[in-house]
């Protein structure tokens, strides 16, 4: 095990490096609200990350997290998807594989790195070449027939996140029977049930990550 | 530098609290960090089979989908719980060795795979579901006049996709089971296992 240990630091990168984790989901439905409230619960846990933000043509949403105080600035790295968002992280994955290189090298030890994909529709999913691990994020508003639409997003992501509860009376949903028909649909994989400005089930999402990929319970 | 990690006598090993029900019980994992090379490198298949004689290589049976992952929490049939973090380079692949030690090995087993059976009726019919599944991203293979679509979930999913191709009699559906190819798992290169085609087979 010695042996192994003085390899590791001398070879530098041929340790597993940081888990990379995606969050996909329509535009809208909370993703980026998501990795706002997750900072806090990360650093208070001492997880060692940073964050990668896809945009259509800017960087708004990077921007959004730099400015926001929660994390150092140089932890936040947009990459800009151009005209189709989920071209960057399912067929051609290069520009956010580099992005999550470049961290690595910046951070040396940094444990996880969150890639926010840029909204899109109920079909787009992550590529395993780019993250180990993904959430998708939908939102009550949105209706309680999207887990009935079986969007290839929702069925096959790690963590499907059902956003906004706190909207359900406002927008008539039945949050119950949505989560129900979403878990059946997913075979009984994980659904978690949040309400990121309300500070509700953060912890949950944050414990699904420590366990999946950090192996940390 | 040949291999990104020693083939060391003494794994690392993890320990990690883990929630079962109320109880948070301790659990010992051993933590993979790479793969040694494939099970058919002569260098290894000399020691796995004798290994093999003893008894002593286990198994870890992941389904074809986790394959593509590079972390994942899974239990061996020995009943060996194995955290997997691989370097971004590796990938799992049938016929993995994850380790070798002098008492033990662990392997990895690519799960049998289903296929949904799709046999178009004409050459429309044939244009059409290639059309459809096409755009939604499946996973295929070609058998002369069959595709195979690989099952990552229910079978009645993926057949509500193709709305009236199915009911109309213009595609004919089934599925099968296929193993993974054993005999001819890839060669481990520096750590690059080479891929191989999909639809290989005998
Ligand atoms: N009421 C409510 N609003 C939320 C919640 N989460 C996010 N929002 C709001 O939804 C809008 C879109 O959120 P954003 O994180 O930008 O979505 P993204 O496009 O998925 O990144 C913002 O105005 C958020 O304040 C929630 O749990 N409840
Ligand atoms: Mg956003």
């Amino acid at each position: 095990m010695r042996v192994q240990t003085a390899f590791n630091l001398q070879a530098g990168r041929s340790g597993p490096g940081a888990a990379r984790v995606g969050i996909g989901g329509p535009v809208g439905s909370g993703k980026t609200a998501l990795i706002e409230a997750l900072i806090p619960v990360l650093q208070q846990r001492g997880i060692d990350f940073a964050v990668v933000t896809n945009d259509l043509v800017t960087k708004e949403d990077a921007e959004r997290l730099r400015r926001s105080g929660l994390i150092d600035p140089a932890r936040v790295t947009a990459v800009e998807a151009g005209a189709c968002p989920h071209t960057v992280i399912r067929e051609d994955p290069t520009l956010n594989i580099a992005a999550g290189d470049d961290l690595e090298a910046r951070f040396p030890g940094i444990e996880l790195i969150l890639f926010e994909s840029g909204g899109d529709n109920l079909a787009s999913t992550f590529s395993l070449d780019l993250v180990d691990w993904w959430i998708f994020v939908i939102d009550v508003a949105g209706g309680d027939d999207i887990p009935r639409k079986k969007g290839p997003g929702l069925l096959r992501c790690d963590l499907l996140v059902v956003n906004k509860v706190d909207l359900a009376p406002y927008v008539g949903v039945n949050i119950d029977r949505m989560l129900e028909e979403a878990r059946a649909v997913r075979s009984g994989r994980a659904v978690i049930p949040t309400n990121v400005r309300g500070g509700f089930g953060i912890e949950e999402v944050a414990d699904a990550i420590s366990a999946s990929v950090l192996f940390r319970v | 530098m040949l291999f990104p990690c020693i083939r060391s006598d003494s794994p690392l090993s993890i320990m990690a609290k883990r929630q079962v029900g109320n109880l948070r019980r301790i659990t010992l994992m051993l933590r993979i960090e790479c793969v040694l090379g494939s099970r058919v490198e002569p260098e290894l298949s000399e020691q796995l089979h004798r290994l093999e004689h003893r008894g002593a290589v286990d198994i870890v049976t992941i389904p074809v989908v986790d394959l593509a992952r590079r972390r994942l929490l899974i239990t061996t049939s020995g009943g060996e719980e194995l955290a997997i973090a691989l370097p971004r380079h590796q990938k799992l692949f049938d016929g993995a060795v994850l380790l070798l030690e002098k008492e033990r090995a662990i392997v990895v087993r690519a799960a049998t795979e289903r296929w949904l059976r799709l046999e178009p009726r004409s050459l429309s019919d044939a244009i059409e579901l290639g059309y459809q599944a096409g755009n939604l991203h499946w996973r295929v293979r070609f058998e002369g006049g069959v595709l195979l679509v690989a099952l990552e979930g229910r079978p009645e999913d993926y057949l509500a996709r193709l709305e009236g191709l199915i009911e109309s009699g213009r595609v004919g559906a089934g599925v099968i089971e296929q193993a993974v190819d054993h005999e001819a798992a890839p060669f481990a290169e520096h750590g690059h296992p080479h891929s191989r085609p999909p639809g290989h087979g005998h």
